[in-house]
């Protein structure tokens, strides 16, 4: 009986850990792989995984053996070839997608996306996302290229990713980053900081405080205004870029993109979707939902981010309207009277 | 003693600056208007065109601006005489200027200000110019460089405000000479004949100007 009691609480027991298992089973098997992957004296190269950054990618959840399956219990030795899952087994639609392209020819996924690095666009400032295309397509022969077509094609390469043209997302959407100062030079020039250093300047209530005073994870109007006047927040400043709403490997350019007018037109109707792009410990970022039309405040409201025929401001076009206006007053005034005075100089 | 006579009152490089300044400032408001408003004017074509056509209008009237400057400072040496109003200007002929082109004129008074070389402009006049060649014409000029150069300049643009604010100087500053045009048109016509002071600034002389003569006038005078 001792026996039979004994032989259920183990079954019990059992159960219970196998219903754990599969929660933290990737976790513990890569805590397992990075023993040796993640410390620089045993393995070296692409063999050289930094966990830290790795646990911030979404293939993190998938753990090591999902893609690397066939890892015999000799590993490692007498295995050399270790077995990997394809890109294209889980990213099949984008795969299809860049196999399309010229790019294909050129470079596989691994060669633009390290699978123990690779963040979603989402977690990324959006300057960054050029990281990938500049390590075959120097900025300066970029922007060369560019300017025989492109006014202004310094501008646009230093501030836009390149996939926002070069994609198949119909859509675009504003990410605002939190730039500073990067010494006490009169004109130094702004830069994005780390985490770190945006830490040190929140302090404890930490960096959305800056902005999203309220602490509602939403950016109002209001506390973008107040932000940019603060005057202890004279040395950071708002920079804005455009990224495209929706992941696409389709890098042909969309005929629509060589027509100025995507862009700069419409004013107050598009690009009203912004989002605040705060650093996270890990390097990443995390997006913040900022209300409706920041960008086209007139002033205060993101004074680093213009585009023109685009940023607007509405109340801008009325004063301007008002000071042309009167430039009519005299021409018609005077002219008026002129008109009905004309018999006293007729001499 | 004075008598009628044609007095000749706009030097060539003068009045080859005016039109040049005239043209440029023109296409710089149309190409302006379409670039802030491209869904509704599409007059110039397509909007890179329309760019380029205005960084090149205003890369031209800034250089003209410029010759202008050195004419009027170094060549004819006359740039104050005839563009900063003199105390008494101020005091008393601006008020009577102003009197003129808003009461005296319409009762069929002579204009008090009879131009010459050395003395073009009346004390309104003066006053104005001052205002669009040495503040807003300038201005206009340095925000649109500064425009046209984002990237490199970043650095001043951000001590100024940032681009948004840059940018709504420029047009505002746009707006104000925008609004000077119909008024400065208007007065033109305003001479002995509508087209009187338009044929000056295309022949140079002025017909019908009344020359005291002086020791001091070094214009050229002509009863032709």
């Amino acid at each position: 009986m001792n026996c039979s009691y004994i032989n259920n609480l183990l079954r019990i027991a059992l159960c219970s850990l196998l219903l754990l298992v599969p929660c933290s089973l990737p976790a513990m098997d890569a805590d397992y792989c990075l023993m040796c992957h993640g410390d620089a004296d045993i393995v070296s190269g692409p063999l050289l995984i930094e966990g830290s950054t790795f646990d911030t990618t979404a293939h993190a959840m998938l753990g090591c053996s999902t893609c690397h399956d066939a890892i015999g219990d000799e590993h490692p030795n007498g295995d050399s070839e270790l077995s990997r899952a394809t890109c294209l087994d889980c990213h099949d639609h984008l795969g299809q997608e860049y196999m399309m392209t010229d790019h294909a020819n050129y470079a596989t996924c691994g060669d633009c996306h390290n699978p123990h690095e690779v963040r979603a666009m989402d977690a990324m400032a959006g300057y960054d996302m050029n990281d990938k295309c500049f390590k075959c397509h120097e900025a300066p022969a970029m922007v060369d290229l560019h300017n025989e077509w492109l006014p202004q094609a310094n501008l646009h390469i230093a501030k836009l990713p390149c996939i926002t043209c070069h994609t198949g997302s119909e859509g675009y959407e504003i990410v605002l980053n939190i730039a500073a100062k990067q010494d006490d030079r009169f004109l130094s020039r702004y830069e994005l900081p780390g985490y770190q250093t945006l830490q040190e300047i929140s302090g404890k209530a930490g960096i959305l405080s800056l902005i999203d005073t309220d602490g509602d994870n939403f950016i109002t109007l209001r506390e973008l205004k107040g932000f940019n006047r603060n005057p202890e927040y004279r040395d950071l400043r708002l920079a804005g870029t455009m990224v495209p709403s929706d992941v696409s490997h389709d890098l042909s350019t969309l005929d629509n993109r060589y027509d100025c007018t995507f862009c700069h037109v419409s004013g107050p109707e598009s690009l009203q979707t912004s989002f605040l792009a705060i650093p996270n410990r890990d390097g990443g970022y995390q997006r913040i939902p900022v209300e409706q039309g920041a960008v086209l405040e007139a002033l205060y409201g993101t004074p680093d981010f213009y585009m023109v025929g685009t940023t607007r401001s509405a109340s801008m076009n009325i004063i301007g309207l008002i000071i042309i206006c009167g430039g009519l007053v005299m021409p018609f005034g005077h002219g008026l009277l002129r008109f009905l005075t004309r018999k006293n100089r007729q001499h | 003693m004075s008598e009628n006579k044609k007095v000749y009152l706009q030097p060539t490089p003068v009045r080859i600056w005016h039109w040049l300044n005239a043209f440029g400032i023109i296409t710089l408001a149309v190409s302006g208007a379409q670039i802030r408003f491209p869904e509704y004017i599409t007059l110039l074509g397509n909007y890179k065109s329309v760019i380029y056509l205005h960084n090149t209008a205003g890369f031209v009237v800034a250089i003209s601006f410029t010759f202008w400057f050195f004419y009027y400072v170094f060549i004819a040496r006359s740039m104050a005489n005839l563009y900063v109003p003199k105390v008494d200007e101020l005091k008393t002929g601006l008020l009577r200027q102003i009197k003129f082109y808003f009461l005296t004129y319409f009762l069929g008074w002579e204009n008090p200000h009879h131009p010459t070389p050395r003395n073009k402009f009346n004390p309104m006049q003066k006053s104005a110019y001052l205002a669009i060649m040495f503040v807003l014409m300038p201005l206009v000029s340095l925000t649109g460089i500064f425009m046209t150069n984002v990237e490199p300049l970043r650095g001043v643009i951000v001590m100024m405000g940032g681009l948004k604010v840059l940018m709504n100087f420029h047009f505002l500053l746009a707006c104000c000479l925008i609004a000077f045009l119909p008024t400065h048109m208007y007065l033109t016509t305003l001479g002995h004949t509508p087209l009187e002071h338009i044929k000056t600034m295309w022949t140079g002389w002025e017909e019908g100007a009344e020359e005291v003569s002086s020791p001091e006038s070094i214009g050229t005078v002509s009863t032709r």
